[in-house]
């Protein structure tokens, strides 16, 4: 998304990269969140406004998610969560869920190669959400790139696809009554603990950031589990996906570090 | 009631303040504005009229309000449709702003927020919403204990707030309020709170015209009807203006764990299948423990921490809160339905 004639000028990429480690050092001396949750709106509203097609926006919307997450990571960010593909979202067009599902397939495949983001940053890809919903294909790639990274440690990126928190909840819900039910676990230990244990995003660490692009001040079905608790920062901005920029993003961990102890502190106050 | 002298004096009041704000309102919005806000001289361009026509009505306190939020930035839905021609160049527009005119902001909302204020009278607000093209059906708010020592803070801060964003209610027609506050500190204090709220019902709407309220715990599966225990009868029943049901953390997670809990031991005496556990079914359960999903809810502070608000009910409610308030105030409550009132929900499509 950078002015090209720029990128024309020799030893642009290195002085990029140094620009950008440089801003996340900067970052890393206060505390950085350890579980980030995206919200990728505004890819359709980004390809009607700049007269381009829909398939470009989703592919503008990836651009803007790899930029976003390469940040996230050399800030050492533990853990991102994108939301790429809802439940919900299978009721628009069927041309336009195929386009949606090719571009899951290549790009995720792209992620996983050598060299690539997941490589570079260690990190190991979870699917999350109800794939069985999915077509066969693109569960079988899907299933693939979860086990290229699968030796990955230092971070980890959950896809989203096909995901709604509520289908996410009642999932852990059945999980916790049929472990109920084989005698793994008794009633009395049921907390909230267990529910968050048998989400989809099970031994990720809790979601400390939630970042909503497009101006719609909506959870839309998204990790409304883990969202709703005390002490999460939520940020819904009016930028569409594809023009959030790193620099945006390295605001919203700059505020974030800035109003920690303040959110710890309403946390402990509310708790007594 | 306040009687009509009274009311006209303000609305001239008013109009001066108005004017004067929105002379600075134009000359000031290219500074203001967020990424996406369409330049006044755009907006006459676009062929459609707008939604609600401000102007052909005599002037009324709105306007002001309507001001404010239009310097803070409208809504982006209402525009999508209208200017795809010319908005291509606004989106580096957001970076702008400095901390000249956020100060200045705050200080024209304080402003604007005393020099409007409804004054206990439920027909200027019900004009000020009769204008907006759509208002919620269920609203709920998360109202914040304040310390005893603060402004408005302790307890009868915190009834005189939940009792003031309920004639509020009433007044804009919507009859079905949820009060969320953490520590349940609502629950403990029912006959204060139901006193509470006559007063100012009988403030706002005159004491012999004082609406029926029902105050719900869900979580004990309680109602109380007014402010006296009369008897609860089908009759009774019918003739409730506004419903208030109290929430706090306990209805949140802690619900959904019991509910688990409840079905683990029928799936355990084999009452339920653990295949019959899907979505609607939870869903249903989990409308009868806590209640129904709001249509908006109103954050009266300058961040979204939903304090372990119930998760399953905030799926497609709109969030409403602004970055530099946290006093609960009507101008507030206003501009949340303003917001509201041009969302428009797409579910995935």
């Amino acid at each position: 998304m950078t002015e090209s004639w720029i990128s024309t000028f020799p030893g642009y990429t290195q002085a990029l990269s140094l620009t950008k480690k440089f801003f996340a050092n900067i970052i890393k001396t206060g505390p950085v969140p350890q579980h980030i949750g995206f919200v990728m709106d505004g890819n359709r509203r980004f390809a009607r406004r700049n007269k381009i097609e829909l398939k470009e926006g989703h592919n503008a919307g990836y651009e803007s998610m790899a930029h976003t997450l390469e940040l996230c990571y050399e800030c050492g960010v533990k853990s991102a969560t994108v939301f790429a593909f809802s439940i919900e979202n299978f009721k628009r067009s069927p041309i336009e869920v195929e386009w949606l599902m090719e571009l899951a397939k290549s790009r995720l495949l792209q992620i996983v190669e050598h060299g690539e983001l997941c490589e570079k940053y260690g990190i190991r890809l979870n699917i999350v959400g109800n794939i069985k919903l999915l077509p066969k294909d693109v569960q079988e790639i899907l299933i693939e790139a979860e086990r290229i990274t699968k030796g990955n440690k230092r971070a980890i990126l959950n896809v989203c696809i096909p995901y709604t928190s509520r289908d996410d909840m009642t999932h852990a819900i059945k999980s916790v009554v049929k472990q109920v039910k084989s005698d793994k676990l008794s009633t009395e230990d049921i907390t909230a603990d267990t529910i968050t244990e048998n989400l989809y995003t099970a031994g990720v660490p809790p979601l400390e950031l939630l970042i909503r692009t497009s101006g719609t001040h909506r959870f839309s079905d998204f990790m409304l589990w883990e969202a709703s608790d005390s002490g999460v920062m939520v940020e819904m901005i009016d930028t569409l996906w594809p023009d959030f920029t790193p620099f945006q993003l390295y605001l919203i961990l700059l505020k974030f570090s800035f109003n920690y102890d303040r959110r710890r502190l309403c946390k402990k106050k509310i708790t007594l | 009631m306040s009687d009509i002298g009274s009311l006209k004096k303000r609305h001239d009041t008013s109009k001066r303040i108005s004017d004067f704000k929105l002379h600075e309102h134009l000359s000031n919005n290219n500074k203001h504005s967020n990424s996406l806000v369409t330049k006044p001289s755009e907006v006459k361009k676009s062929p459609q009229p707008p939604l609600y026509n401000f102007d052909s009505i005599p002037i009324t306190t709105s306007k002001l309000i309507q001001t404010a939020y239009e310097t803070r930035g409208p809504n982006l839905d209402q525009q999508e449709g209208e200017d795809i021609d010319n908005d291509n160049d606004n989106g580096k527009n957001g970076n702008k702003s400095t901390l000249l005119p956020f100060f200045f902001i705050i200080i024209k909302l304080r402003f604007l927020s005393l020099a409007y204020n409804p004054s206990k009278t439920p027909l200027l607000i019900n004009e000020d919403v009769n204008k907006l093209p759509k208002i919620p059906k269920r609203v709920s708010t998360i109202l914040n204990y304040k310390p005893e020592e603060e402004e408005n803070g302790g307890i009868d801060g915190l009834l005189n707030d939940g009792s003031e964003v309920v004639t509020w209610c009433l007044s804009s027609g919507i009859n079905c309020l949820s009060i969320y506050e953490y520590n349940g500190i609502l629950k403990k204090h029912i006959p204060e709170l139901r006193r509470s709220i006559y007063k100012k019902l009988a403030t706002y709407f005159g004491p012999d015209n004082i609406p029926n309220f029902s105050v719900k715990i869900p979580h004990l599966n309680l109602i109380y009807y007014g402010v006296e225990d009369y008897d609860i009868d089908e009759n009774n029943q019918k003739k409730i203006d506004i419903e208030i049901s109290l929430l706090s953390v306990i209805d949140g997670r802690q619900t959904i764990v019991d509910l688990t809990k409840i079905m683990a031991d029928m799936a355990k005496n084999d009452e339920i299948k653990v295949e019959d556990i899907k979505i609607g079914f939870v869903d249903d359960e989990l409308r009868e423990l806590v209640g129904e999903e709001p249509d908006l809810l109103i954050l009266f502070q300058p961040y979204i921490d939903l304090q372990g608000y119930p998760p399953w009910h905030i799926r497609l409610t709109e969030i409403y809160w602004e970055d530099d308030n946290d006093q609960v105030a009507y101008s507030v409550f206003y501009r949340a339905l303003m917001k509201y009132s041009t969302c428009k929900v797409n579910v995935g499509k």
